[in-house]
């Protein structure tokens, strides 16, 4: 057995032979030696102690065992693997994974996966042997064992012969010592407010999200366009604010997502942006909404329709926090979105009944009173999430732009607007989650979507590529005593321009270029090039598509059939 | 203290409706009446001497169309307070269509690939308010196509009743400009005959009449050519990967019926290093490297345009190729010839030096040899434009030139007299702003950034800067999908409905109001979903549903 070491790859014909697991794990080695899954292959749970696997534990197997025979993916080579087909003749098969973990008691993936943050533990070690004994995934818990199961899918390439086919590894023997995160949240943002997204497509998004070892959805799942979600209690909104009854998530498909989630090792951070963003409830609660699609709405919102809660008003700061506890409370995730991005000050200085409000709680009729109604609104609501055990999470303006007084240490706080922004909050002591928009936002270089503008263009133009994403350094300008306030991050999908119908090619496999920054660390200081990753990135799409993902190519095919031969 | 009023916004989506026809027709007028269909509707034929089938087959269509859009209205309540004005209208029992004019009645297919400028695709489209028959008069078949066409366009659906609210119609409708094409580059990525085939259904709904088929390039070479089979065999990306004669007899017909010609090209004598696999001793420069120094994209590869051997060859081929595709059209190419190709290559300097001649000459006797080939089975040829700009080579008159680098060039090449095609990358390239795909490469962007909106399309000008009789060289125009990062998975999303907006300008003229356009795209997007397109959305669904309301200064 050699080491594997991706310093061999820089020689271009070793390219070839790269391992195209993504994200990469940490401490791989691999052999030379191929191996053939024999068609009665099998996984097994055992592990000392313990009786029988939890049910979705036994439902990721399955999954597995049908991605091992289904995938049909080919090497990506100039004869798609042809060539592999002589030596297979010989080759040995291997009938047996055996999983197993360190501990003497297991939860379900579902609990692991919703944990705080910070607490869960997704390490595990892989050994696929090459002389056909059983492989072996280890892990101190059930998602750990998720996380394995993934990465062993990965392992395996496929040939026509014969009725099944020959599913195959080519460089076995493979051992993968304590792989793990380097950081926990590592998310993809959905917007299904701009354009809504049936829960198909949601939880294709899921499944997929879940192939790169993402852990966050991150939900913004209402905004000034529509209000697609029923809420108990509040159902009046989405019946007034959704694009039509059918267009909306019911309290039904809410669980249905957040288990199915859960169970694929993600956890649903869902956003109600307030206050900003929310003419949608203007339908039901026009008492609630200021500025209600005032024109010109550039003067009011950054984009139409215009249209934010009164944060002056008292009612309607405990209207929003009764709001937030009813949908909170119904969803696992110990986190809860508050937004709190793009508050338009002249919607309220405009609105008589903002005025009102805010001299007669003693504040003045400026920016400046208008943020200590703001620190109000946030900490009645916040206060609310706290009430039923949930950490609120906000976009940078609400830590960086508005001189909260009240604003809780324990808040996590979305950057942006800007990579940069990132060490102010973290200099507050905020724990950050990245999602700057010059390097995560997937929406930029689609063109300007304003109507009766010909020479309009994206306002984050140009696109943002996959190797831009793959750039990122998290930890950049970052004290190494405050490293540990860095979350992770997220790739964005703000859906102006995005329905079903384009929803894969926009974010695959764009999106899974921050999910192995924040798993395998940055690629600078690494032994990570964009070089190799690049044919990695290929065989993670090419088998995306296998899985009836309709990902985008990232390049012309006989690119990828030629590694190396499309590089700048 | 301003107060807000949302009465302005309310205006526009109680007003007239935009007929949401595109293109836009020449000459329409509408009225305010409610109309129903009747779900028997009679599209007759009666006034069609020996109806061809495929005009039997557009009929067939139409109705399919009428019964499964069931597109609602884009305004808030998707027609919902229509309901009381739409189970009173009259119903609307038959369509009658009638074939004017004495000479014999040809299929669509005949008419939709004869002489570019023999072409008739105007029609006239009566509806009256009252539910009697509808008329449908042209005096071609691929003009009542389509009226067809339009006629599908113009209704809507609310719980299961398919209506109009803008009856009576008159239209009196006829294209501009005879050139409105859609160009697909099938080398880069392959795309399977069924995209294809949807790809041509969409394009008939906004009367698209060209697919430039962009078939091969130097990364593959899927099309099947009878005598040169091992040029497929050896260079398409796999044995499935290929259009075989078969394939391409289907395509060229399921076009036809729709009233689109299929212009191929096989672009000579750069792009085409696949042909190495085969004919080794025909490609200089084979995969060259660095691919910077001898190709604009990777691989690198021409054919060795001084050789005689290799002229005959291209002569042959090109011939053959023109074989399968029954269109007056054929394209030769000719973009990006690469100098350091030559100068590098030992065989081909070494054959100028025979021949004493500069590599620019050697060109025009290859080009001369490869025209002459197809103009004498009848082909008039078409060029990019660096043929006509770039390179003093004998071209015959009637040579057509795409002008692709910049629109600015038209110009330049109406000046030497050629008819010209807009196809130009600073309005109609639909892959621009795709980030850029070379690898390694971190800060790459799309060459030709930003992204081309349809808005930009829809704003070009096809007889700018052109004097009345350069004008006239002007045969239209198409947007173009160069496919480095497209295939099947957003085949549809990158094409529609951006590329009705030069479908409109090209039959509409250009001048259109940009404002009302988007209300009438939003409704053609949403129509192309219902029909199985995969069209992205322009704008938020909150957007689609109030015209006016997301424009830059609402």
């Amino acid at each position: 057995m050699r080491t594997f070491s991706l310093f061999f790859f820089l020689g271009l014909n070793a390219l070839t032979h790269v391992y195209a697991l993504w994200p990469q794990p940490k401490n791989l080695e691999t052999g030379d030696i191929f191996i053939k899954l024999s068609p009665n292959f099998d996984i097994k749970f055992e592990s000392d102690g313990i009786a029988e696997a939890p049910s979705d534990l036994i439902g990721a197997i399955g999954r597995t065992k049908q991605h091992l025979f289904e995938d049909r993916h080919r090497r990506l080579n100039e004869k798609r693997g042809e060539c592999d087909l002589e030596v297979l003749q010989d080759a040995t098969s291997i009938s047996l994974l055996k999983l197993s973990v360190t501990k003497s008691s297991i939860e379900p993936i579902a609990v692991e996966a919703v944990k705080a943050i910070s607490t869960r533990t997704e390490e595990y070690s892989l050994t696929l042997p090459a002389d056909g004994s059983a492989a072996t995934i280890v892990a101190e818990s059930s998602l750990g064992l998720l996380r394995g199961l993934t990465t062993f899918e990965q392992l395996w390439y496929w040939l026509e012969e014969g009725q099944n086919g020959i599913v195959y590894s080519h460089q076995a023997p493979v051992v993968i010592t304590n792989d793990k995160p380097s950081f926990p949240y590592r998310g993809l943002l959905l917007d299904t407010s701009r354009n809504f997204f049936p829960v198909k497509d949601i939880l294709r998004t899921l499944d997929t999200m879940s192939m790169v070892k993402m852990t966050i959805l991150h939900w913004h799942v209402v905004d000034s366009q529509s209000f697609p979600l029923e809420i108990p209690g509040y159902e009046e909104i989405a019946k007034k604010g959704a694009y039509s009854l059918e267009q909306r998530y019911t309290t039904d498909d809410v669980q249905h997502i957040v288990k199915y989630a859960a169970e694929r090792g993600v956890d649903i951070l869902m956003e109600i942006d307030t206050p900003g963003h929310t003419d949608s409830m203007s339908g039901a609660h026009p008492e609630h909404i200021a500025c209600s699609k005032a024109q010109p709405w550039h003067d009011y919102a950054a984009q139409p329709p215009a249209g934010q809660l009164r944060i002056s008003s008292q009612k309607t700061r405990e209207w929003v926090a009764d709001l937030f506890r009813n949908i909170a409370q119904t969803l696992p995730s110990t986190m809860f979105h508050t937004g709190g991005d793009e508050i338009n000050m002249r919607c309220y200085l405009d609105d008589p009944q903002s005025r009102e409000e805010l001299a007669k709680e003693g504040f003045p009729v400026n920016d400046a009173g208008l943020n200590l109604a703001l620190d109000q609104f946030t900490k009645v609501t916040h206060d609310a999430l706290r009430q039923v055990k949930k950490t609120p999470v906000v976009w940078q303006e609400i830590a960086l732009e508005h001189w909260l007084e009240h604003l809780g240490n324990d808040t996590i706080v979305t950057i942006w607007t800007n990579s940069d922004k990132a060490v102010h909050a973290i200099n507050q002591g905020f724990r950050v989650v990245h999602a700057p928009s010059n390097y995560f936002y997937l929406d930029c270089g689609q063109g300007g979507w304003l109507g009766d503008w010909p020479n309009g263009n994206s306002w984050c133009d140009p696109f943002k590529t996959w190797q831009r994403a793959l750039i990122f350094d998290p930890l950049e300008a970052i004290k190494p005593h405050q490293a540990h306030l860095v979350l992770g991050g997220q790739q964005m999908l703000w859906a102006e321009q995005t329905t079903p119908e384009n929803m894969d090619p926009v974010i695959w496999p764009r999106a899974a270029a921050s999910a192995e920054v924040f798993w395998s660390g940055a690629l600078k200081g690494s032994d990570r090039t964009l070089l190799t990753a690049l044919p990695r990135m290929h065989d993670l799409r090419f088998r995306m598509v296998q899985r009836g993902v309709k990902a985008i190519t990232i390049q012309p095919y006989w690119c990828a059939l030629h590694p190396g031969g499309c590089d700048a | 203290m301003r107060s807000f009023s949302v009465f302005p916004a309310f205006l526009l989506f109680l007003g007239p409706c935009v007929v949401a026809l595109w293109p836009l027709p020449t000459q329409i007028s509408t009225g305010t009446t409610a109309l129903r269909l009747s779900a028997d509707l009679q599209i007759s034929l009666d006034g069609v001497r020996n109806a061809p089938a495929d005009l039997r087959d557009a009929v067939a269509r139409t109705r399919d169309f009428l019964r499964r859009d069931k597109l609602q209205l884009l305004v808030p309540d998707r027609g919902a307070s229509l309901k009381s004005r739409i189970t009173s209208a009259p119903l609307l029992r038959s369509l009658r269509v009638t074939l004017t004019g004495t000479e014999p009645t040809r299929p669509i297919a005949e008419e939709a690939i004869a002489a570019i400028e023999t072409r008739q695709e105007g029609y006239t489209l009566n509806v009256p308010a009252d539910g009697s028959a509808a008329t449908l008069t042209a005096t071609s078949t691929l003009g009542l196509f389509r009226g067809l066409t339009t006629f599908s366009q113009l209704w809507y659906d609310l719980d299961g009743d398919t209506y109009t609210v803008q009856a009576p119609f008159a239209i009196t409708d006829a294209p501009k400009y005879v050139y409105r094409g859609f160009m697909l580059d099938t080398s880069r990525n392959y795309f399977p005959v069924a995209d294809l085939k949807r790809t041509l259904d969409a394009m008939s709904w906004v009367k698209i009449n060209t697919l430039h088929w962009h078939i091969v390039d130097s990364h593959s070479f899927p099309l099947v050519v009878p005598g040169f089979e091992h040029l497929s065999r050896l260079g398409a990306y796999n044995a499935a990967s290929v259009y075989t004669v078969a394939d391409v007899r289907e395509l060229v017909q399921y076009a036809a019926v729709r009233g689109i010609d299929i212009l191929v090209e096989v672009d000579t004598p750069g792009h085409t290093s696949v042909l190495h696999k085969a004919h080794p001793e025909h490609i200089a420069c084979f995969e060259a490297s660095p691919w910077t120094r001898y190709a604009n994209e990777p691989p690198a590869g021409q054919l060795r345009l001084a050789a005689p051997a290799t002229i005959n060859f291209t002569a042959s081929l090109l011939t053959s190729v023109a074989g399968l595709f029954p269109s007056k059209f054929f394209s030769t190419g000719g973009d990006e010839i690469n100098v350091n190709c030559y100068q590098d290559d030992p065989a081909t300097q070494a054959e100028l030096q025979k021949q004493g001649k500069n590599l620019e000459q050697a060109l025009d006797t290859f080009t001369q040899v490869t025209h002459k080939a197809l103009q004498d089975i009848g082909k008039t040829t078409v060029v990019w434009e660096e043929m006509v700009l770039n390179h003093p080579v004998t071209l015959s008159n009637n040579t057509v030139a795409m002008v692709w680098i910049s629109s600015a060039n038209a110009q330049a090449v109406a000046r030497r007299g050629h008819r010209l095609i807009h196809a130009a990358s600073d309005f109609f390239y639909l892959d621009c702003g795709g980030g850029g795909w070379v690898g390694n490469h971190v800060t790459g962007n799309s060459w030709c950034d930003p992204f081309k909106t349809w808005q930009k399309a829809y704003s070009f000008n096809p007889t700018a800067n052109l004097s009345p009789t350069e004008a006239r060289l002007v045969l239209g125009g198409q947007q173009l999908l160069w496919a480095e990062q497209s295939g099947p998975s957003n085949l549809d999303n990158i094409v529609w409905p951006r590329a009705a907006a030069s479908a409109e300008v090209f039959w509409s003229g250009p001048g259109g109001d940009g404002q009302a356009a988007l209300s009438r795209l939003h409704d053609l997007a949403y129509r192309f979903v219902k029909r199985g397109v995969r069209a992205i959305p322009l704008q938020p669904e909150w957007c689609a549903l109030r015209p006016g309301a997301c424009d830059l200064n609402a």
